[in-house]
């Protein structure tokens, strides 16, 4: 009995002190170092923010680069099917174009008519106020964090919290800004929670996420009865967004609202920023 | 000349190992499948990490395990030193095995991986449960470490082929 913990405690002890020839630290020093730097960086240490701030730039643009050869891949992919298609395409249009030509004057009027409609449903819904484009430089999909890294930080102006729009829908806002990059929280992450009214009687909720695609209204009141197809927008009662930022539409999923994007999570390439004041009473 | 160039490609062969974990850790690539199957996730680094501690410890080494969690840490925006923590914890129960054991097969390695594995995670939700304000899913973790555990075989028998033309010496 005293042998076989003797023979544990000299393995443990090797395991975690050996460091062997090639091997310049012990498992034990590099666990307390790691330990340090954990709760130095949990407890918000000035000197750790300050150095992650700048390993965090260094690391997001190589991030970038490492990964741009593999950005071409699918543009190669789909380079290849548009060929194929415009090949398989081409003797088919053929055939059609004597009949399209008879429809040529009906289409261009429809098409007018169309670009004018679509101009009009654009110019409803614009965002007013400062803003600026980034680009969206990592958006790696991890199992428990959503969340992308764009190319604009506390040099162009952004501070935490700001709200993060793609074209005129609400994707999410910024938790951690370094000097050339931040970090944007998205909609549908677990600790994304977000003030929303919807619907005729202008009700308010919370847009919740839940590591899922698709983020659920809580905290509505009592005697609501849910139904779908209703647009949601940002209700402005934090203090921190804008009111009326179009976010999704709710669609019932049994018990739970859901709300379905307007804006795809995972299909980002280009953001934009609300140049917002943002008190800090408000965060 | 002709001992040069097999002193290169003895030394890119050999860490290979190494670069494909550094390029997990910096790069996009990732292992969750969200898109193709909700559930499937694993995370290639712990088994990487797990195989060559238990195989042969001067393929990767603890120092560049650590600077892995910390970038990792880094680019998946998580406190700075759990991955570290973590990886560590993983490659201490691997050197730990290659204590305790001589006869090694796949079977043996299999199950003490779901021990890494085990004190991997519970290091993971410790840290991040009570020093850090993040949620997580408990779900999506325990699809994440079972996804881990099933595929390890499959790496195992990728890397046991790949060690057959590595040029390594006597683990130290």
């Amino acid at each position: 009995m005293s042998s076989s913990r003797d023979d544990f405690g000299i393995a443990v002890r090797s395991a975690l002190l050996k460091k062997g020839a090639r091997q310049k630290f012990s498992l034990v020093f590099l666990l307390i170092v790691a330990t340090i730097i954990f709760f130095l960086d949990a407890n918000q240490f000035k000197l750790i923010n300050l150095t992650k701030k700048l390993i965090n730039d260094g690391i997001y643009r190589l991030t970038n680069i490492s990964t741009a050869p593999l950005k071409f891949l699918p543009v190669i992919n789909d380079k290849i099917k548009e060929t194929a298609f415009a090949i398989k395409e081409n003797k088919k249009l053929k055939v059609e174009l004597q009949n399209l030509k008879n429809k040529e004057f009906q289409v261009e009027f429809l098409k007018n008519q169309n670009d004018s409609l679509k101009r009009i449903l654009e110019s409803d819904v614009k965002i007013k106020g400062k803003s600026i484009l980034a680009k969206v430089l990592i958006d790696k999909d991890s199992p428990y964090l959503k969340s992308i890294v764009i190319n604009r930080g506390s040099k162009s102006g952004i501070r935490k919290g700001m709200p993060v729009v793609d074209g005129n829908y609400l994707v999410g806002k910024i938790v951690e800004v370094n000097y050339l990059s931040s970090r944007v929280l998205l909609l549908n992450d677990l600790n994304s929670r977000i003030p929303i009214t919807f619907g005729e009687n202008s009700i308010q909720a919370i847009l919740s996420g839940k590591g899922e695609s698709k983020p659920v209204l809580e905290y509505l009141p009592d005697l609501y009865e849910p139904y779908g197809n209703q647009t949601v927008f940002t209700s402005g009662k934090d203090g921190v967004f804008i009111p009326g930022i179009p976010v999704g539409k709710t669609e019932m999923d049994e018990l739970n609202v859901k709300v379905k994007l307007f804006s795809d999570p995972n299909q980002l390439s280009f953001v934009t920023i609300q140049l917002i004041n943002i008190s800090k009473g408000s965060l | 000349m002709a001992i040069l160039y097999k002193n290169l490609k003895a030394s890119v062969v050999n860490s290979l190992p190494l670069i494909i974990l550094y390029y997990l850790s910096i790069s996009e690539i990732d292992t969750h499948f969200s898109n193709m199957f909700e559930i499937l996730s694993f995370n290639l680094q712990i088994i990487i990490i797990y195989y060559w501690m238990l195989k042969n410890s001067s393929v990767l080494g603890n120092g560049h395990i650590f600077f892995v969690g910390i970038i990792n840490d880094v680019v998946m925006g998580l406190p700075l030193g759990i991955s570290a923590i973590s990886y560590l914890t993983v490659s201490f129960v691997a050197s730990y095995i290659r204590q305790v054991t001589v006869n090694i097969s796949l079977f043996t390695d299999w199950f003490t991986f779901l021990i890494a594995l085990f004190f991997s995670n519970l290091v993971y939700l410790i840290l991040i449960l009570n020093f850090s304000d993040l949620q997580i899913s408990y779900v999506d973790m325990s699809y994440n470490a079972f996804f881990t555990f099933l595929f390890y075989p499959f790496i195992w028998v990728i890397f046991n082929f790949y060690k057959k033309i590595m040029f390594l010496r006597a683990d130290d």
